[in-house]
């Protein structure tokens, strides 16, 4: 999958289960994972990230109800969803966690007026 | 790499989420207040009613001031959900006490978002809310007044007290000019 990455795609962040991209041109983050690419305005970014953030994952781990074995996470403004395991959530919580560190990162050198070097 | 969240909008996500339970909370002082003033009305208490109805309309429009700022702001406002509030009362006197308390927890609420502005160098949030500290200098010192009025007109006086302490205004803010 990330041997066809567009030209336009900045890494954001990486980990050895996903990626997230930044699209300048179309103002959209990507998220690669699970061999799936989805698209996210910076609005439905953060908000699929809290969502991925208040998964209660202590009653997954607790609990022996077959519906507690995986959640399922409906994609803001998509009829697609994720099905993910316990440990999958906690891969996708690191990846975005990850970028959202990096996301934060880039606002602050904006805010004192630094930039970082554009990849050639 | 372009800060997409900032072009979206300028106010970051903590602020985002302390003005949404702020919304919250203003909300949940309308609904208090409402019940307040029920009642005051199905005790005969109509002029204390009256001021509880006001003050419940007041509230509404401090949650949506705030809603309309997040819209304005390009940030996302949340319709809040309101939990069940008290609808009963052992007297007068608990039903100014318990709006004494939302106030205070109120202006407590504010103050912490100020920090949160100051944190995050949100500056036009801390103007907006100059605005709250204001008005919750004006609500606390209308509770503390009408519990003092309790404690200072007679018991049996009950028109009377319910007329006072309905007429309970704060004129002398510093802030006004
Ligand atoms: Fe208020
Ligand atoms: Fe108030």
């Amino acid at each position: 999958m990330t041997s066809n990455v567009p030209a336009t795609y900045q890494e954001v962040f990486r980990t050895d289960k996903g990626v997230v991209y930044q699209c300048d041109a179309s103002y959209r983050l990507i998220l690669e994972f699970w061999n799936t690419r989805t698209q996210f305005s910076a609005r439905d970014f953060a908000q699929f990230r809290r969502m991925v953030e208040t998964v209660d994952i202590r009653q997954m781990a607790l609990s022996t109800a077959a519906s507690d074995d995986v959640e399922i996470l409906t994609l803001p403004r998509s009829e697609r969803c994720y099905v993910l395991t316990l440990c999958e959530i906690v891969h996708l919580r690191e990846l975005l966690n990850g970028a959202k560190l990096m996301l934060d990162l880039n606002s602050m050198l904006r805010e004192c007026g630094c930039t970082l070097p554009e990849p050639a | 790499m372009k800060d997409l969240a900032r072009l979206r909008t300028a106010i970051k996500e903590s602020v985002e989420l302390a003005l949404n339970q702020q919304i919250q909370m203003e909300m949940v002082s309308s609904s208090k207040y409402l019940a307040m003033a029920g009642w005051c009305d199905r005790n005969g208490l109509d002029h204390c009613a009256g001021f509880f109805y006001k003050q419940s309309d007041e509230e509404r429009h401090h949650a949506m001031k705030l809603f309309h700022y997040l819209c304005d702001q390009g940030a996302t406002a949340y319709s809040p959900e309101v939990p069940a509030v008290a609808q009963e009362f052992d007297s007068l006197r608990s039903v100014f006490e318990g709006a004494l308390e939302q106030e205070v927890s109120v202006t407590d609420s504010i103050n912490r978002i100020i920090g949160i502005c100051r944190r995050e160098s949100d500056y036009a949030t801390e103007e907006l809310l100059k605005w709250y500290v204001k008005e919750q200098m004006e609500e606390e010192y209308i509770a503390r007044r009408c519990l003092e009025l309790i404690d200072q007109i007679p018991a049996d006086q009950i028109y009377y007290l319910d007329k006072k302490l309905a007429s309970v205004t704060y004129d002398g803010n510093v802030f006004d000019e």
